[in-house]
């Protein structure tokens, strides 16, 4: 008798439980798993959002036994996790945990991968469904697909989790796609971009679809322009292999900073569906114009003040060339063409060593049409300014106009703050949480579509055309301060400013 | 100087006192919190409070009821801080202690009124059975969206459901001893369908939590179901026709249940349903 015809069943708060599986985690010696898969892993099996049936399996290079891998994850997860450690719920977590050391090129090394997989599905029960996560390096990315695909199970779904960078240029993503599908169906792959596993990013769509005062005036006529910020106080922080041949425009830019922007911009989805949401975002990307050189700024650190401690610029990071040409930062004007925003300035930037770190989409409203008050105003009438805090201090505010007490008409902008921490409970899940557990489930919801990535690129690439003609007089920029004065030209050629705080 | 005016004017001395540091702190209320509480449940109520901790950021009002004859309405506001980790700003929730004497009892509704925060929900837990009919009740079911009481405080129980169950026209229910079986009631869903058959249910544990489980049982099932029961201080064991059903696992805390409570929002027809059910049949 199925469910439907289970009585007891209305009103059990029964969340959705993924159907057992083995999540089998490629690069599982890396810092990703350490610092966030498992920590996210032991957050859902501390709430019991796991399959009861479940394994998870760590292949990496290096040689060591199950039980020395199952070691340095307690640890891992002790150190990072963001719930107490329970060893109730650490040893249902590595009950069925397994290592296999190999490298993803070698053969007999995936077979054995494929052995102990079959092993867990007959000691665990795990029904020959995998759920893998390829936190791999680029170069190895092609040959553990294939590998995988090849010894693709019969029994079972597979799903596959695909972390960024996503290829380096358009081709190179196609490529990937391809590759990817020659073995998985789309509904199969999962592209994590873990900025929209954030609580705040999804509550920009509850923002801005489930409040009724927001929609009407979320166009070209209310909204004199949007800032979107996604800056970071920090350096490199011994990733010089990677950002060498990343830059920001690769790390940030071409993934989250978009798909920031195409969230602020989509029309409202019918519902949402994995497909709904998709089809909206990628008509965004479609939407926006290549930008022109005047319009995109590009910037490298140098040494400066951080928190009141020195640091050294980019070039002199170890692994850096002294000659290094790569950006660490970059601003950006964009448009898109369509028939809410045309003639609507998007200005975007991303870097590190900045100011400090935040990220936050602010929407600034065009100011009141005729303010009465201008010539006794306290600070100046400023526009109103929606801005959505993305990390840290997660909430929302609005910037409004308001009398300051007392005689004469002086008016102040003062702010209307809803801190999300605050107003609901503490310790907001960590984005691996939620895309690991939507991924299990199957819900692509929040996960890059392979015509988004390709629009990303398309944009990136017609950029990085433009900057491949001129070379920059890098470093540019002091560290801790807001990148170089060419961005500061950007926006105040259109007589704006960026925000400061 | 009105009693309300007294509650605004030392809430707003507070609120300089915090902010003295020069960080002011945000007060992001989701609720109007009023908690009904004879004196003899105030240590308790105070406890389950501090066991919400910054859960639900509300103004909590406690209505303490004392005996006495002169009319007298005493008042003391306190803010409770809360630092969130990770974040510079602390979160203030304001609590106001209410204590009615005489006529005052009776009337609460014009005290409450002015402090409810506006535009959000009002939820109130009626500590012990409430007084069915009395003016106290019905005022402050005037101003509630959801009245949260638990039945194992009860003395009349299961007859007092029949007046719980007048109530539910006029706002949403919810009953703590029904939160508490939830674990047992999805075990015994994951008996189907070989419960289906079900005729007799044996519980070790309080009568509110029995009775409402065996109610639920037949509500579900649409027909009669007989209960026995042996009194323990929670439901620790059930069977099914002589069949022991396995452990419903670890009961959650009276600060964790009440804020399932504090999240639920409208109507719940499967306990409405469950507390009909678990009247006694009229003989």
């Amino acid at each position: 008798m199925n469910d439907e015809a289970n009585p007891l069943l209305e009103g059990l708060q029964l969340r959705r439980r993924p159907e057992s599986c083995a999540v089998v985690i490629f690069g599982a010696s890396g810092d990703l798993t350490k610092r966030k898969l498992f920590p996210a892993l032991y957050a859902l099996a501390y709430r019991k959002l796991l399959p009861e049936k479940f394994a998870i399996v760590g292949v990496a290079r290096s040689p060591q036994t199950s039980a020395k891998f199952a070691a340095a994850m307690k640890k891992a997860v002790k150190e990072h996790a963001r719930d107490p450690f329970r060893q109730d719920v650490w040893d249902a977590l590595s009950r069925g945990m397994r290592y296999v050391g190999t490298d993803f090129a070698d053969a007999e090394g995936e077979d054995r991968v494929g052995q102990v997989l079959e092993e867990i599905d007959a000691e665990y029960g795990t029904a020959g469904n995998r759920l893998y996560y390829l936190a791999v390096p680029p170069q190895a990315f092609a040959i553990t697909v294939s590998e995988i695909g090849k010894r693709r199970h019969k029994e079972g779904w597979v799903r596959l989790i695909v972390e960024k960078p996503f290829g380096r240029d358009l081709t190179s993503a196609l490529k990937l796609n391809e590759l990817l599908h020659t073995w998985f169906r789309e509904d199969e792959i999962f592209r994590i971009d873990h900025y929209l596993g954030k609580e705040t990013v999804q509550n920009m769509l509850a923002l801005r679809f489930a409040n009724g005062i927001f929609e009407p005036i979320w166009n070209r006529q209310f909204i004199d322009h949007v800032q979107i910020t996604v800056a970071e106080s920090m350096g490199i922080e011994g990733r010089a292999g990677f950002y060498e041949s990343a830059g920001v425009i690769r790390d940030i830019f071409q993934n989250h900073l978009l798909q920031l922007l195409a969230l602020t911009a989509m029309e409202p989805p019918i519902d949402f569906t994995a497909d709904s949401v998709r089809n909206e975002k990628v008509k965004v990307l479609k939407s926006m114009h290549t930008p022109g050189p005047k319009s995109v700024v590009r910037g490298q650190y140098g040494t400066g003040f951080v928190e009141g401690i020195e640091v050294p610029g980019y070039r002199e990071e170890d692994g850096v060339a002294p000659g290094s040409l790569t950006e660490t930062f970059i601003a950006a004007k964009l448009y898109v063409d369509n028939w809410r925003w045309a003639d609507t300035p998007f200005y975007v930037r991303a870097g590190k060593r900045l100011g400090r770190r935040e990220t936050t989409i602010a929407i600034q409203f065009q100011r009141a049409p005729h303010p009465p008050f201008e010539a006794i105003a306290g600070d100046g009438l400023r526009p109103n300014v929606l801005l959505i805090h993305v990390q840290p201090d997660e909430g929302v505010s609005l910037a409004i106009g308001a009398k300051v007490p007392g005689a004469g008409m002086t008016i102040r902008t003062v702010h209307m703050d809803f801190l999300y921490g605050g107003a609901f409970r503490t310790g907001l899940p960590e984005a691996y949480e939620r895309l690991i557990l939507d991924a299990m489930l199957g819900d692509a919801t929040l996960f890059t579509r392979e015509d988004e990535v390709e629009e990303q690129w398309k944009l990136v690439d017609a950029i990085l055309g433009g900057w491949s003609r001129d070379r920059p007089n890098f470093p540019n920029y002091a560290s801790g301060t807001w990148g170089p004065r060419s961005a500061d030209d950007l926006i105040h050629r259109d007589a704006r400013s960026w925000r400061r705080h | 100087m009105g009693v309300v005016s007294d509650i605004e004017r030392q809430l707003g001395k507070l609120r300089v006192l915090e902010e003295a540091d020069g960080m002011p702190e945000l007060r992001t209320s989701t609720m109007t919190h009023i908690v009904w509480c004879p004196p003899e449940w105030l240590a308790k109520a105070k406890g389950t409070l501090a066991g919400l901790a910054e859960r639900h950021p509300a103004r909590t009002i406690f209505l303490i009821p004392e005996s006495g004859r002169k009319s007298e309405v005493v008042a003391r506001a306190e803010l409770k801080g809360f630092q969130l980790p990770g974040m510079a700003h602390e979160v203030l929730s304001e609590v106001i202690q209410i204590r009615l004497r005489g006529d005052a009892v009776q009337h609460p509704g014009s005290i409450i009124t002015p402090l409810l925060v506006s535009d959000l929900p009002v939820f109130c837990r009626w500590r012990g059975e409430p007084s069915w009919g009395t003016g106290e009740l019905e005022e402050i079911l005037e101003v509630t969206d959801r009245l949260v009481v638990d039945s194992t405080e009860w003395r009349r129980t299961p007859a007092a459901y029949g007046d719980l169950s007048a109530l539910y026209e006029r706002t949403a229910v919810s009953d703590i001893a029904f939160s508490r079986t939830l674990p047992w009631r999805r075990k015994l869903a994951d008996l189907w369908p070989g419960i289906a058959t079900i005729e007799k249910l044996r519980i070790e544990g309080p009568r509110a939590d029995a009775e409402l489980i065996a109610g639920w049982l037949r509500s579900r099932m649409k027909r009669e179901i007989s209960l026995t029961r042996r009194n323990a201080e929670a439901v620790e064991a059930i069977w099914v026709d002589g069949e022991a059903v396995g452990h419903g696992g670890d009961p959650l805390s009276s600060s964790e249940l009440l804020s399932g409570e504090l999240d639920q929002f409208g109507r719940d027809p499967v306990y409405e349903a469950a507390a009909r059910a678990a009247l006694p049949t009229p003989r």
